[in-house]
């Protein structure tokens, strides 16, 4: 059987990278910042002058870069975004009070990925935006690659990326996380040397798209959810929760990964969680991002079992398991 | 003491006589004995139907003292008149503070006894307590055993304890049986629940979508009883098998227990029946956690202040933490006793069912 996998991946996170105390005081945090850290938060990474598109540009040349891969390899972009406003291109300056910055109906047509083919001379790829998952959104874009790659042959590459960041002057606290700004990149293909993708799997419910008003509700439904989505996708993959080398977290808080762990009866050692304070939640990245540095950290090895998991607004629920 | 004349009434006084269990238990002994039933009452509890000919509504609370707040000759003559004391008086609200929980629990307990000594004609005495004596036991919990060994999850049952201890005391000079009731959920008939409890609460928090989890084991047995069983039950062995100093079990036993798990498919599965919307909202089956897990969610919430959540916790908190100290009642005494007159607590699932239905039709009692 074909397998599919990750071959190669990176990231790009902006340099500004505020503490608690400093994010607090610029009044970007809901909350006072102690409780942020008591869930294991220390600073985000906050973008200045990069809009998303420049930051998914910085992490795909960075990806061609260190894989000696030309543009022309590439045979289709899947652009991830979780915010909304990730879809739209945004004008420079911003028209007052806008927080998607477009200035009329026109801007809705420009698309970031279109223009992320442009620059970086993807000439012989098609390309397609997944959007409207919140943070699952980057998962489904790996998964519709595998799907892509397992039913056309003459799709070789893909290369998926996905890139947000706030508005500026947003809250940097979205329901007691601390929320950063970053984009990541992969390069997806048929017998890939690393990160075969064993199983993957989403849950959505849409009861819960009004996510302003269901704040409480969101918070009780996301752990049950978790577990029963996490215990599907390893049923998927043949495996048990012994076989997992390492779970590889999105950037929620620390504390309610520990929570999550207790519900699915996972040892903490198995977490990566190195990043979450340093890192902070990067809406779409976070795996990815956790993925690269597990590995650069020589934690990871080949044939180990990786457990990704990510929760996004709509609400979505998505997990995989890949072999390292 | 000395036994009253053949010739005269039996005069039975109920404290919490219009409690979900006192209201019922009323009605059987004014219907089952040519009793007169006084009715000790704080004159606060909602309306009921009309009582019949023989129950008289007395205002007073034991909380009062001996004398329960009446007039010094109203309580003389009914300490002249009384030849039977069921004290169901009880403050059930788990996650009272302590002091509080004590005061009507023991301190009002202690009135209670210090009147009976002070009746001429007694002869006998039934007080309610709870199996949840038991407190964090695990494994096999009898009738003769004392629990408490191992602590309480909440102030009730600890409140609850004490009560004993002080009734057992009071066992060398007075004919006093203790009825240890499971948790009542409502009508086994109708499912009608006349006095909503911290069960019925957590149901309404689920029902919401605000209940994410509860601690304990898929497989851990859950005692429920209905309110009919206990009345029954308890009416039976205090009119006919009235047996002094004995602690009775009036529970579901592992027989007619259901697994925490069967229990949250079964409320699930009945939302969906009774309210077909509800299934749109997409509530996930609350994750069945080690306490460990479920404290530390419960200390996340307080941490971050967050007020609705920090309300639904508690609500659930204070009875859901017994869960995870899994327990069979044993109810050999009780059980045999009552087998022998047919009466038996149903399985919960028999009829769990109406009871969920009567809480979302009737919005948990708020709904006419």
């Amino acid at each position: 059987m074909t397998r599919v996998g990750i071959d190669a991946l990176t990231y790009y996170l902006p340099a500004y990278a505020p503490t608690l105390s400093e994010l607090e005081a610029l009044g970007a945090l809901r909350g006072p910042a102690s409780t942020l850290a008591g869930f294991g938060f220390e600073r985000a990474r906050v973008a200045e002058s990069e809009s998303h598109v420049d930051m998914a540009m910085h992490a795909v040349r960075a990806l061609l870069s260190e894989t000696d891969t030309s543009p022309d390899e590439i045979n289709l972009v899947l652009y991830a975004g979780a915010l909304t406003s990730s879809s739209t291109m945004e004008c420079s300056p911003a028209p007052a009070g806008s927080v998607l910055r477009l200035r009329d109906f026109m801007d809705f047509f420009k698309y970031p990925v279109s223009q992320l083919q442009s620059e970086l001379d993807l000439s012989n790829a098609s390309v397609a935006g997944i959007d409207q998952q919140g943070c699952a959104a980057i998962f489904s874009s790996v998964r519709l690659a595998r799907a892509t790659l397992l039913a056309e042959p003459d799709v070789h590459t893909v290369l998926c990326v996905s890139a947000d960041r706030l508005p500026h002057g947003a809250s940097r606290e979205v329901v007691y996380n601390l929320v950063s700004d970053g984009a990541c990149a992969m390069l997806m293909r048929r017998e890939p040397k690393r990160n075969r993708i064993v199983a993957t799997h989403q849950v959505t419910k849409g009861a819960f798209w009004d996510s302003g008003s269901l704040e409480n509700e969101i918070i009780a439904a996301y752990f049950p959810t978790a577990r029963t989505v996490i215990e599907d996708t390893l049923r998927k993959a043949g495996v048990t929760l012994d076989d997992i080398r390492w779970v590889i977290p999105h950037n929620v808080s620390l504390r309610s990964w520990e929570i999550l762990l207790g519900l699915i009866g996972c040892p903490r050692e198995k977490l990566f969680s190195a990043n979450i304070g340093r890192v902070g939640h990067t809406i779409a990245a976070d795996n990815f991002i956790n993925l690269r540095d597990a590995a650069d950290a020589g934690l990871l090895h080949p044939g180990d079992l990786l457990l990704l998991f990510t929760f996004g607004y709509g609400l979505n629920w998505s997990c995989m398991v890949l072999e390292h | 003491m000395t036994s009253r004349p053949a010739s005269e009434r039996r005069t039975i006084l109920v404290t919490g006589g219009t409690g979900t269990l006192g209201a019922e238990l009323v009605s059987r002994l004014a219907r089952g004995s040519h009793a007169s039933v006084v009715v000790l009452t704080r004159g606060t509890a909602r309306p009921r139907p009309a009582v019949p000919p023989n129950v008289q509504m007395l205002t007073g609370d034991v909380r009062c003292g001996p004398t329960f707040g009446l007039d010094s000759s109203d309580a003389a003559t009914l300490r002249e008149h009384i030849t039977d004391i069921v004290h169901c008086v009880a403050d059930t609200t788990f996650n009272r503070p302590l002091a509080e929980a004590r005061a009507t629990n023991v301190a009002g307990t202690q009135a209670v006894l210090a009147f009976a000594k002070e009746c001429q004609h007694l002869e006998r005495m039934a007080c309610f307590s709870t199996v949840y004596v038991a407190g964090r036991t695990t494994g096999c919990f009898a009738e003769q055993d004392v629990g408490g060994a191992d602590g309480f999850v909440n102030s009730y049952e600890q409140s609850k304890a004490e009560m004993e201890a002080v009734v057992r005391d009071a066992m060398r000079e007075l004919p006093i049986a203790i009825y240890r009731l499971s948790t009542i959920i409502g009508d086994s008939r109708t499912g009608e629940v006349t006095g909503l409890n911290a069960i019925h609460h957590a149901l309404r928090l689920l029902y919401q979508g605000l209940a994410p989890m509860v601690p304990g084991q898929e497989t851990g047995l859950v005692d429920l009883i209905p309110v009919d069983f206990a009345a029954k039950a308890s009416h039976y062995l205090f009119e006919h098998e009235f047996s002094p100093g004995a602690t009775c079990h009036l529970c579901a036993g592992a027989a007619g227990s259901a697994t925490l798990g069967a229990l949250l498919d079964a409320t699930m599965t009945a939302f969906e029946r009774y309210r077909p919307a509800w299934r749109k909202r997409s509530i996930a089956r609350p994750a069945i956690v080690e306490l460990e897990t479920y404290e530390l969610f419960v200390r996340s919430v307080e941490e971050a202040g967050n007020q609705v959540l920090l309300q639904a916790t508690r609500a659930v908190q204070a009875f859901a933490c017994q869960l995870a100290y899994p327990k069979v009642f044993d109810n050999r005494h009780a059980g045999v006793v009552l087998a022998r007159a047919g009466i038996a607590a149903p399985n919960v699932l028999e009829y769990y069912d109406r009871v969920v239905r009567w809480c979302v039709e009737k919005n948990w009692g708020t709904a006419s």
